[in-house]
C-alpha cells in the first residue's frame, strides 16, 4: 500500500526555509492562504468580509496579512469608500518575485501547503522572542 | 440601407450561421446544463476577440477559478496568461452580490477596469443565480421582481458601456423548452443561444440554436458542435439549412456525360450518367455494387478526372485489397492523387459534422465522380423514419448537382430474390435521377447476376435485364443478350426473371411464347 503522503525529508525543508528567507509576506498560514488564494485569482473583485470568508481567517487577521502583502508591493487594492468591494491585483511576474511564484506553486498541493507550515511553525518556535517584538514596534512606527 | 456593426466571434462556423456576426453592443444570453460548452463559448468569444480582432476584453468569473479557467484554455491553445500580460485582457473573480452592486454604481470597479483596457467584449459566466435569484428559482422560470430588476440593472450596466456581453445561464432542456430561465430575461436580451446535448440512443452530441438575435438575419434551428482539443469550439451548420450562394445554375451542363468504364453498362446509359445526376444502384449485399463504384472511380482516374469515394463500410485498407484481388490498382490512382477514398465509421456519426466533412472536400478535392457506399449505411445510422436522413440526402444531393458531379450511391437493398421496390423504406426515388437495380436470380442449381436499369431521367431506356459477372481483371462487365455459349442460357431465354420464379421461353414458329419446364 502507497502512503498518500511523500516522505517529509530534510532537503524539501530546506528548500522551503531559503525559499520563505527569500520571500518576507508570507509570516504565517492566513498570508500564505492570502497568497494562494490570490495566486489563483489574480485579478479579485470581493468585499473584506467575503474574502476572509473564502479564505476561512477572521477578518481582522486577514486585514493584517492584506497590510502585510501591500506593503511589500506585492498586492494592489482599489480604495473607493462609495464601494464595498475591493479589486485586489497580485503583483506577480518580477525578478523578485521568482521565489514567491515557486512557494505559491508548491502551495498549490496539499503536501506542498502542509510542509511550508511546517516550516513557518519551526521558524516561529526557533525564532527568538525580541525579535518577533522588535519586528512588530517597527512596523507600528512605519 | 448602412451596413450593420457586426462582432465576428471568431467561432469556427458560428459567423456562417449569424451571418458574419453579432451586433455591436447586443447582449447575449447563453443558456444550457452543465458541460454543454457555455464557458467554453463564451471564453472563447473574448478570447478571439483579444487575439484575433484586437477588440480587448473582460470574464467575470463566479466559480470557476481564474488559474483552472487559464489551464483548460491552454488545452484549447488559447494563451490568456499571454493576453492578461499584454494588457489584452483581464480575467476578474468575483461574487455575484458584487456585480449587482458594481453595476448599479456609476463608477464601477469593474468597469472601469475594462475601461482601463479598451474593453469591447465581456463575458460572464453564470448569472443564473442572478437571474433566478439565489437559487430561489421557481422552476417555472418566472423569476422574482428583484432578481428581474437585477438583470435588466446588468444588461444597462452592459450597454452603457457599449460592451458586447456574453452571459452565461444553466438551465436544464426538458422536452425542447429550457427550465430555469424566464421570458422576462429572454426578452431582455439582444440575442438568445441555446446549447443543448442532443442523445441519440447511448451517444451524444451538442448543439446550438440562436433563439433570437436583434438587428440581423441568422439561420435557425438547431446545428451541431464540438468542442475540439487544440482549437475550440467548431459550429457545423445543420444539412438541411439554406446554404448562401448556392446557385450556380449559370454553370448548369445539360450536355456532358460521364462514362462507368463498366464493360456493356455505358451503352444502357447512351453513354454514362450525367454530371449533376444522382445515380442509385440497388441491390443485396456481395451483388457487385461496390464492384461496380471501384470501377466507376478507377475509370475516371484513367480519364484523368478526380473521384471520391465515402465508405461506411469498409476501411480504406479492405477496399484497396478488394480492388487489387479484381486486378485494380486503386493504390496507384490514390498515389496519384486522383482518386480519394474516405472512410467513416457510420456508429457515432453527427450528422451535420459529417456533412461538413464532404462539403469542405467536395469543394477543396472538386472531384467529377463520388461514391457513396453506402445510402442503406446511413439510413441505419440516421434512421429513415424521421426528417433527418432526408434532410441528409436533399442537402447532399444539392451539393453534388451544385458542384456538377455524377453522384452514384449504392443501396442495399435487402431482398434477395427479387425486388418488392427500388428503394424500399427510403422513399426517396423522387431525388433520384437514375435507378440500377443488381439482382440474383436463381436458375437450375445456380445463382446469376442481373442488372436492370429502371429509370434514367431524361433518357430512353429498355427496361431490359442482362447478365452480368464478375471477374479479375475486367470486374463487373454487362454480357450480351444472347450468349454464344450454347450451355449457358441466355436471360433473354427468360420470363419473369424480376418475380422469383423465371420460366423459360420456347419460341415456336408463328407462335407466341410457351413456358418450357425443362430449366
Amino acid at each position: 500500500m502507497t502512503s498518500d503522503n511523500p516522505p517529509n525529508n530534510k532537503q524539501v525543508h530546506e528548500d522551503i526555509e531559503q525559499l520563505l528567507a527569500r520571500t518576507p509576506a508570507i509570516e504565517d498560514a492566513c498570508s500564505l492562504d492570502l497568497l494562494v488564494f490570490l495566486y489563483r485569482h489574480p485579478r479579485t473583485l470581493l468585499t473584506n468580509e467575503q474574502l476572509a470568508t473564502f479564505l476561512g481567517y477572521e477578518m481582522k487577521v486577514v486585514a493584517k496579512s492584506i497590510d502585510t502583502v501591500i506593503d511589500l508591493g506585492l498586492l494592489e487594492r482599489t480604495q473607493n469608500p462609495t464601494h464595498a468591494a475591493r479589486m485586489y491585483r497580485l503583483m506577480l511576474g518580477s525578478p523578485t518575485t521568482g521565489g514567491l511564484e515557486a512557494l505559491l506553486e508548491l502551495a498549490c498541493s496539499r503536501h506542498g501547503r502542509r510542509d511550508i507550515l511546517e516550516v513557518l511553525m519551526s521558524r516561529r518556535s526557533s525564532r527568538p522572542l525580541d525579535v518577533i517584538q522588535s519586528k512588530r514596534k517597527l512596523r507600528v512606527i512605519a | 440601407m448602412p451596413k450593420p456593426d457586426l462582432v465576428k466571434t471568431g467561432i469556427a462556423g458560428l459567423d456562417n450561421i449569424l451571418h458574419g456576426g453579432i451586433p455591436r453592443g447586443n447582449v447575449i444570453l447563453v443558456e444550457g446544463g452543465i458541460g454543454v460548452g457555455k464557458t467554453t463559448l463564451g471564453v472563447e468569444f473574448v478570447y478571439r476577440g483579444a487575439s484575433h480582432f484586437n477588440e480587448p476584453g473582460i470574464i467575470v468569473l463566479f466559480e470557476v477559478s481564474p488559474h483552472k479557467l487559464m489551464r483548460d484554455a491552454a488545452n484549447l491553445g488559447w494563451d490568456l496568461e499571454g493576453l492578461e500580460r499584454e494588457g489584452r485582457l483581464k480575467i476578474v473573480f468575483t461574487t455575484r452580490e458584487v456585480l449587482r452592486q458594481e453595476l448599479q454604481q456609476a463608477d464601477s470597479v469593474l468597469l472601469e477596469e475594462a475601461a482601463k483596457i479598451g474593453a469591447r467584449r465581456i463575458f460572464v459566466d453564470g448569472v443564473g443565480r442572478l437571474v433566478n435569484g439565489h437559487g430561489s428559482g421557481n422552476g417555472n422560470g418566472n423569476g422574482m421582481p428583484e432578481t428581474r430588476s437585477s438583470f435588466h440593472v446588468l444588461t444597462e450596466g452592459l450597454q452603457r458601456e457599449n460592451l458586447t456581453a456574453i452571459l452565461a445561464v444553466e438551465a436544464s432542456a426538458t422536452d425542447g423548452h429550457m427550465q430555469g430561465i424566464s421570458m422576462y430575461e429572454e426578452s431582455i436580451a439582444d440575442t438568445v443561444m441555446r446549447l443543448r446535448v442532443e442523445e441519440m440512443q447511448r451517444a451524444a452530441s451538442r448543439s446550438i440554436e440562436i433563439v433570437k438575435s436583434r438587428g440581423q438575419d441568422f439561420q435557425m434551428g438547431r446545428h451541431t458542435f464540438r468542442i475540439i482539443d487544440g482549437e475550440g469550439i467548431r459550429v457545423y451548420r445543420r444539412v438541411q439549412a439554406p446554404r448562401v450562394d448556392r446557385d450556380r445554375s449559370a454553370d448548369f451542363d445539360p450536355d456532358t456525360r460521364i462514362p462507368t468504364g463498366i464493360p456493356g453498362l455505358d451503352e444502357l446509359l447512351n453513354g454514362g450518367y450525367y454530371v449533376g445526376s444522382t445515380t442509385v444502384i440497388a441491390g443485396i449485399s456481395g451483388v457487385g455494387k461496390s464492384v461496380m463504384a471501384l470501377q466507376y472511380i478507377m475509370n475516371g482516374a484513367r480519364h484523368g478526372e478526380r473521384s471520391l469515394m465515402f465508405s461506411l463500410d469498409e476501411p480504406v485498407g479492405q477496399i484497396e485489397r478488394n480492388a487489387r484481388s479484381l486486378g485494380m490498382d486503386l493504390k496507384g490512382a490514390l498515389d496519384s492523387g486522383l482518386v480519394r477514398v474516405e472512410y467513416e465509421p457510420p456508429q457515432e456519426i453527427e450528422v451535420d459534422v459529417h456533412f461538413a466533412h464532404i462539403e469542405k472536400l467536395v469543394e477543396e478535392f472538386e472531384p467529377r465522380r463520388v461514391v457513396f457506399d453506402s445510402l442503406s449505411t446511413y439510413g441505419s445510422t440516421l434512421g429513415t423514419k424521421g426528417r433527418m436522413f432526408r434532410d441528409f440526402f436533399h442537402a447532399l444531393t444539392a451539393l453534388m448537382k451544385e458542384h456538377q458531379i455524377a453522384a452514384v450511391y449504392n443501396h442495399e437493398n435487402p431482398e434477395m430474390l427479387g425486388m418488392a421496390s427500388m428503394m424500399g423504406e427510403f422513399a426517396m426515388s423522387s431525388l433520384v435521377d437514375n435507378i440500377i437495380l443488381m439482382n440474383w436470380i436463381e436458375i437450375s442449381d445456380s445463382f446469376r447476376l442481373g442488372l436492370t436499369v429502371a429509370k434514367m431521367r431524361a433518357n430512353p431506356v429498355d427496361r431490359v435485364t442482362r447478365e452480368c459477372e464478375i471477374a479479375s481483371p475486367v470486374g463487373l462487365r454487362v454480357l450480351p443478350r444472347v450468349l454464344p455459349v450454347p450451355e449457358k442460357k441466355a436471360f433473354s431465354t427468360y420470363a419473369g426473371l424480376l418475380s422469383r420464379a423465371p420460366t423459360r421461353w420456347v419460341r415456336k414458329k408463328d407462335e407466341g411464347p410457351v413456358a418450357d419446364s425443362s430449366g
